[in-house]
């Protein structure tokens, strides 16, 4: 370890995205001596490049975007003293506790009592003829290109993997000014989130289910692809493939667990498929087989941000309690929280009948005024909509995973709740606008933004132009970061089926 | 997964899914005997990419549950770090 | 291919600019970001020929882990331009394998 004498920190934490930073911030809380080391030059891990709002409790800044999410949580690190060590590139954990990095050119050490590993996940590589041409790139990097570096990778993209990742950065390369030209999915299904899917379909992108690349063309660099459909055992069906005009493939296949570390340190490990691999053993305070170790986020098993910051806070607090910090009951108070919350996060009723209230207004309703319709039917650890509406008319309760229910008669059509939806699934619809039209407000975060009385092409949930409208007005407040909201006037006859306008359309 | 042979597994070392495939065929059972005999996750990014596409080829072989099995190959540096940051010099101190 | 106005993130308001040499050709890169961006602005996106087979590679995970990006940079080869910032007058070039590296 060199001549130098090594430093020492209560708690070292590997990782400065969600988990790492979460996991900090409640060790400093209890008054533990800690070092965050990060290998990039910028905090927060991936959340300063997702850019749209996250789902969540509504306590948890959920409804927020994430990088607005990695802003408050590195303040909040700054005012509790939390050290941050950026461009340090931990390259070992060693006997003793310590953790060797190298910063500026430099060897360093540092001795933790505590190590809590929030190194994240890596993106699967997928495998294809022509996947290593220059234009086929992970969805990760797109993200960084598109969002931080504001560069695109190309003007025609195909998503490979229409999980969440996909097509939140399908929707993000439309932001940009690119094309989509099709998600392409192995599977029979679409796995992402429908909110999120909607949003795609909305724009018109088709999705190819049962699809693979079969193959990317191009002499030196990508200038096409070639998909194909597939059997049920993934086989490709000769004679269906179908030519693609692309200059780039985007690879959303997944994330395995960045788990170098963790092996290094002489964890256990278990084989988890669904959460992306090999994945550290973890008791219920997140520390591994290695007494003083623990784990945080994606590193202890793929799931989303939300559940990663919980788990951070987890491990910050048991490390905290480990040392003494907290006596035994004000640990297990602050634990007890976080696990009620984690345990939310992740409830599935799959055998459940869900209940037969929604988020959708009946007949009568809609001919008595305007009124919200919530297009959200799925279990997502999510609950913005509820506190958005101060008339009480949106309940999910607990837990947060329960579709919301819209109890119509409470309901003032005041389209409050519109932008503080992360899904971007909650219309507000005044049937008898006029004799003859329907008003209808939607949020939207393309560009160019629509003029004030111009004349659009309106599409339905599957893109499909279907009818002409009218911009009546365009809300843009401070406080909806972005969002607009589009009122906009329809033949009566579609109020039930538009839902958006034609982006870069006719009319704009 | 994919449907060629010669399609491209290890990046850094340009190792293809039949190599790896001829390799198990000649014996290799962990992911050392594969790197041994074919070179991936030697290259640049030390296996970073390629790793678990091997592992996946090798679950239809052998039992994969178990990772200490596996001779996976994940050692110190654990990062793409160069050699003389630990070179100590007396006069110098690190490079 | 840059996205000068963003929705969400509002116009692109970095001003300061540094002048990069790739391959002997000056560019103009938006300072402090990293060098595969700036080719990537510039329409360039083969950064590199394989030892073996000489295929061109480019930027693929675009976060420093898998070194595909790698070129010669200031003389140091197998540098990843995705996380290695551009600097005034840099100069930047197309790798051939694993590169050459003159010892000084």
């Amino acid at each position: 370890m060199g001549e130098e004498i090594i430093k020492k920190s209560q708690v070292v934490v590997i990782g400065a995205g969600p988990a790492g930073l979460c996991a900090a911030i409640e060790a400093r809380k209890a008054g533990a001596t800690v070092l965050v080391l990060d290998e990039n030059d910028r905090p927060g891990g991936q959340l300063f490049k997702q850019i749209h709002k996250f789902f969540g409790s509504g306590k948890h800044w959920a409804g927020l975007r994430g990088f607005r999410i990695g802003e408050n949580l590195l303040k909040e690190a700054g005012q509790l003293g939390v050290k941050i060590l950026l461009n340090a590139e931990v390259y070992g954990i060693f006997d003793d506790m310590t953790v060797g990095y190298i910063r500026n050119g430099v060897e360093k050490a540092i001795k933790g009592e505590r190590i809590i590993i929030a190194t994240g996940g890596i993106e699967n590589a997928l495998p294809f003829p022509g996947g290593t041409l220059p234009g086929v790139m992970g969805a990760g990097g797109v993200q960084t290109m598109v969002n931080i570096h504001r560069v695109l990778p190309g003007k025609k993209i195909l998503m490979v993997g229409s999980g969440n990742v996909g097509v939140i950065v399908s929707y993000q390369l439309m932001q940009a000014g690119a094309e989509v030209v099709g998600i392409v999915e192995a599977a029979g299904r679409v796995r992402a989130y429908e909110v999120h899917l909607n949003k795609i379909k909305r724009a018109g992108v088709p999705i190819y289910t049962s699809h693979v690349v079969k193959e990317a063309i191009g002499k030196d660099e990508v200038e096409g692809a070639i998909i194909a459909r597939v059997d049920d055992n993934l086989n490709i069906i000769e004679g269906s493939e179908k030519h693609l005009d692309v200059d780039c493939l985007c690879i959303a296949v997944g994330l395995n667990p960045q788990i170098e570390l963790p092996y290094i340190a002489g964890c256990k490990f278990s084989y988890i498929p669904e959460r992306g691999g090999y994945i550290p053993v973890f008791d219920e305070n997140m520390e591994t087989s290695v007494k003083g170790i623990y784990v945080a986020g994606d590193v202890a098993g793929i799931e989303e941000a939300s559940i990663a910051m919980e788990e951070g806070r987890l491990a910050g607090i048991a490390c905290a309690g480990s040392l003494g910090l907290y006596d035994k009951e004000t640990e297990e108070k602050l634990k007890k929280e976080v696990k009620k919350i984690l345990r939310a996060m992740r409830t599935k009723h799959d055998s459940r009948i869900i209940h037969s209230l929604t988020g959708i207004p009946s007949n009568d309703r809609f001919e008595k005024g305007p009124v919200a319709v919530i297009e959200c039917k799925e279990e997502i650890p999510c609950n913005p909509c509820e506190s958005a509406c101060v008339f009480g008319a949106i309940k999910v309760g607990e837990p947060i995973t329960n579709p919301p229910v819209l109890f119509e008669e409470k309901c003032t059509g005041c389209g409050r709740c519109i932008p503080k939806c992360p899904g971007m699934a909650i219309f507000l619809i005044h049937k008898n606008y006029t004799d003859k039209t329907s008003l209808i407000k939607f949020p939207y975060e393309y560009l160019p933004v629509p003029e004030k009385g111009g004349l659009v092409s309106c599409v339905n949930r599957n893109g499909e132009i279907i009818s002409r409208g009218r911009i009546i007005d365009i809300k843009a407040s401070k406080k909806d970061d972005g969002t607009k909201i589009i009122a906009m006037e329809i033949p009566k006859e579609y109020f039930n089926d538009v839902r958006g306008i034609q982006i870069r359309g006719d009319g704009i | 997964m994919s449907h060629e042979k010669n399609v491209c597994i290890c990046r850094c070392e340009e190792v293809t899914e039949g190599e790896i495939l001829r390799a198990i065929e000649e014996g290799a059972r962990t992911v050392k005997g594969i790197k041994i005999r074919t070179q991936a996750t030697m290259g640049l990014c030390q296996g970073r990419t390629c790793r678990r596409l091997i592992v996946n080829i090798l679950s239809k072989h052998v039992d994969i549950n178990d990772i200490s099995k596996l001779e996976i190959g994940i050692r110190v540096p654990v990062r793409t770090i160069k050699i003389k940051n630990f070179i100590y010099d007396e006069g110098k101190g690190y490079e | 291919m840059r996205v000068n106005y963003h929705p969400i993130l509002g116009k692109d308001e970095r001003k300061k600019l540094v002048k990069i040499v790739v391959d002997g050709r000056e560019m103009m890169a938006v300072k402090g970001e990293p060098i595969a961006a700036a080719l990537l602005a510039n329409g360039i996106r083969k950064l590199r020929k394989t030892r073996k087979k000489g295929e061109y590679r480019g930027v693929f995970c675009g976060i420093g882990r898998c070194t595909d990006c790698a070129m010669i940079v200031d003389e140091i080869p197998n540098i990843r331009t995705c996380i290695t910032p551009v600097k005034e007058g840099m100069q930047i070039i197309t790798q051939e394998g694993l590169g050459k590296w003159e010892r000084k």
